[in-house]
């Protein structure tokens, strides 16, 4: 009896195929977890380390290209393999990929209170122990890489905004150029007053997710709100946060002297130019806003830029913050070295060049309180008045998801399609189940 | 019989030869597209929000059930229904219409044609940037122009109100495809024989009836081609939007189409089960309205051809 003829069906194919595919995607993917390799221990202080790192970092920060690397490898020996900068707007998609693929290309990467808290929380930064934060640190400039007690990088320079205006621009209005809005009522007045010529008197940056959340906050503050209570629950439609959400609506709606354009202007560089080309007079914004105002080819000048406290509308002043740092990745096989890094990042050579050169806060407190800062950086004057004030940013696993439904509900309360209480109700419903299920 | 085995030899060597020439291109698509749709198959029955790893976890086809019920996936649906409407139904309207004109000889055609595809050339990003900065509110030349000709009176913020922002992105997404929808159509016109309507004309024929009686009927493969790909382009859609939005769906999430959730979900929000899961329902998705164009234009292809 011959032997059966076996033939290679497209079905038999079909069939090897599926379960080929099927045991290589049970032996290869791994969705519950990263792997355990990374070690997980809180990072300690190092004495001498060696080898290379790349750095991811984001394009506000350009004197670490212009020379400060060169100064780190010397100081250090350690070798910056790559140094990449890209737009921050970017960034967050990509390091999530990275991360989530486990990938080791990076050894420091830039970030900022929300994605410590949310990168943190993912266990994808190292976390850095307490003995291995350098004193000099000025200790609130922490929380910009910190989340739920632990520490996961150090800050690169400290932000608060401040207010800036055009002191021509008050001049001609007849308003005292010397003194800005002490308040929020004469805040809005000046606004009125200045909108003219086919200008507005106040501008600002509420044209994407992060932008809308910003301003609302840091109007909620000027409120005397708190976006939490002390159990995280979220207090947007309690009376501070209706409050604000009315606040910006009437500026806009009622005063009309908030340029429409702020509904689409997405990032605060894009603002600063806004303010250094004269085409608005009063601006919140943060310290570089100074230094972009003064430099060549502005409109404006040393001589007629003002800087002062935000006006509050329940208390006198209150800001939010935008520090920055760097972070360490738990998938980095050069920590050591990284943490070099990071030390050098946040110690006194980098932060005179920071403060000299871009107009960002310092955070080691010898640069702080050198008269020279004051000097090349006159707004620290300001940042100094603001420490008596609440500044707050609440950084969080669930930022981003918090930013895109208050723009929505911002937007909506803008253009009229929203009362404010309803769109904060509405906002309200929306975050505590999200709060609840990072929390719960 | 000698003949016969000598066949099926010849046959199971031909067979074996096809198979290893085949094998390098079924290993790169096991490798690009079966690997990554089954592994995201495999992530849409997980819980994993990454920024809770401690709560992974098998849960079956629970995302999908969640899908039937979450408000901002139904929405961006209906947004993703009217966003195909405009691109899917207007752009290939717009194609055939200038595919019927661009098939006239007048003078200039040729370069009337090299111009229809400078916006098909252009890349996608490029293309977004350009009316991102075209519909600036405060600087883009739409204003200019319509405030010079009296039809607006003061700077529109075409980007900061949801309904204006779909009309950009609609009118982006048109000007980047009809391009290509076009030089089908004219393709496709250019097989249909002139003598048919010679014949035509002679028997009375006037140019709307040549139109629906010879040119429309003559087209509809290429019409049904056209109908499917613009459907799959739209319900994809991502970099027009991405580019135009800053990355957002904004305003107030009016240009947040499924596919752009999906992104949001799995990128911003770092859930990739659930987002795998809206990935997976929009490949369904893409499939169901292909089915649909199939079965809508097939049958009537068929019945037509009695």
């Amino acid at each position: 009896m011959p032997a059966p003829h076996r033939t290679l069906t497209r079905r038999a194919l079909m069939g090897g195929g599926l379960v080929l595919g099927g045991a290589t995607l049970a032996g290869c993917v791994s969705p519950s977890g990263s792997s355990d390799t990374a070690s997980s221990g809180a990072l300690e202080a190092t004495g001498d380390a060696g080898g290379e790192i790349s750095i991811l970092d984001d394009n506000t920060n350009s004197v670490f290209k212009n020379g400060l690397i060169d100064t780190f490898q010397e100081q250090t020996g350690i070798t910056v393999k790559n140094y990449e900068m890209a737009n921050f707007n970017d960034l967050h998609d990509r390091f999530a990929t990275m991360f989530a693929g486990e990938d080791s290309s990076y050894d420091v990467i830039m970030t900022w209170a929300g994605w410590s808290a949310e990168f943190g929380q993912a266990g994808w930064l190292q976390e850095i122990s307490q003995d291995a934060l350098p004193s000099d640190v000025i200790r609130p400039a922490l929380d910009a890489v910190s989340w739920d007690g632990k520490v996961y990088g150090l800050p690169k320079f400290a932000s608060v905004q401040t207010m800036f205006w055009n002191k021509e621009h008050f001049e001609r209005a007849g308003l005292d150029p010397d003194a800005g809005p002490q308040s929020w009522e004469e805040f809005v007045a000046a606004a009125k007053k200045l909108t003219t010529d086919g200008r507005y008197g106040y501008t600002c940056d509420m044209g994407n997710p992060a932008g809308a959340y910003q301003n609302f906050l840091r109007t909620m503050l000027l409120c005397g709100g708190e976006l939490y209570d002390s159990d995280w629950t979220p207090q947007l439609d309690s009376e501070a946060g209706v409050e604000a959400m009315s606040k910006l609506v009437e500026l806009f709606r009622v005063h009309k002297a908030m340029d429409p354009a702020s509904l689409q202007i997405t990032n605060a560089s894009d603002l600063v130019e806004v303010f250094a080309q004269g085409n608005t007079s009063i601006v919140f914004n943060w310290p570089f806003q100074w230094s972009v105002a003064t430099q060549k080819g502005a409109k404006t000048s040393a001589e007629t830029v003002g800087n002062g406290l935000l006006p509050g509308v329940n208390v006198r002043s209150a800001s939010i913050d935008g520090s920055e740092g760097y972070a360490i990745s738990r998938f980095s096989e050069n920590k050591a070295a990284a943490m070099k890094w990071l030390e050098f990042a946040s110690s006194a050579t980098s932060q005179t060049e920071i403060v000299q050169q871009e107009g960002w806060f310092p955070v080691s407190q010898e640069i702080l309180q050198d008269p020279a800062t004051l000097e090349a950086l006159p707004v620290v004057e300001t940042y100094q008045k603001s420490t008596e004030y609440v500044t707050k940013r609440y950084g969080t696993p669930w930022s981003n998801e918090l930013d895109q439904l208050l723009s929505v509900h911002v937007n909506r309360a803008m253009n009229g399609k929203e009362e404010p209480q309803e769109a904060m109700t509405a906002a309200q419903q929306e975050l505590e189940p999200i709060v609840e299920k990072y929390l719960g | 019989m000698a003949v016969r085995s000598g066949r099926s030899a010849i046959e199971r060597g031909d067979r074996r030869f096809a198979l290893l020439a085949a094998t390098p291109a079924a290993l790169t698509i096991a490798a690009l597209f079966v690997y990554p749709l089954g592994y995201a198959v495999v992530l849409s029955l997980y819980e994993l929000n990454d920024k809770r790893p401690a709560a992974t976890r098998v849960v079956g086809l629970a995302n999908y059930l969640q899908l039937l019920g979450d408000e901002k996936f139904l929405a961006s649906l209906a947004r993703t229904g009217v966003f195909c409407l405009f691109t899917v139904f207007g752009g290939v309207a717009l194609a055939v219409g200038l595919g019927v004109l661009l098939n006239q000889p007048f003078r200039g055609r040729l370069a009337a044609r090299v111009l229809l595809l400078v916006p098909w050339a252009v890349p996608p990003v490029v293309n977004g940037i350009m009316w991102k900065l075209v519909f600036d509110g405060s600087y883009g030349v739409a204003n200019s122009v319509l405030m010079t000709l009296g039809i607006v009176d003061h700077r529109v913020q075409w980007l900061a109100v949801p309904d204006l922002t779909m009309g950009v992105l609609v009118f982006a997404e048109l000007w980047k495809l009809t391009p290509f929808l076009t030089l089908m159509v004219i393709a496709s016109l250019q097989s249909i024989p002139a003598s048919m309507y010679r014949a035509a004309s002679i028997d009375g024929a006037g140019s709307w009836q040549r139109f629906w009686r010879m040119t429309v009927p003559n087209l509809r493969g290429t019409i049904m081609f056209l109908l499917i790909v613009q459907s799959m382009w739209s319900i994809k859609v991502f970099d027009s939007i991405y580019v135009l939005t800053g990355g957002s769906g904004g305003p107030a999430g009016a240009t947040t189409t499924v596919n752009f959730l999906a992104y949001l979900t799995t990128f911003s929000y770092l859930d990739r089960g659930y987002g795998a899961a809206m990935s997976i329902a929009i490949m369904v998705l893409v499939a169901v309205v292909t089915a649909f164009w199939v079965l809508v234009l097939g049958r009537r292809g068929k019945e037509a051809s009695r």
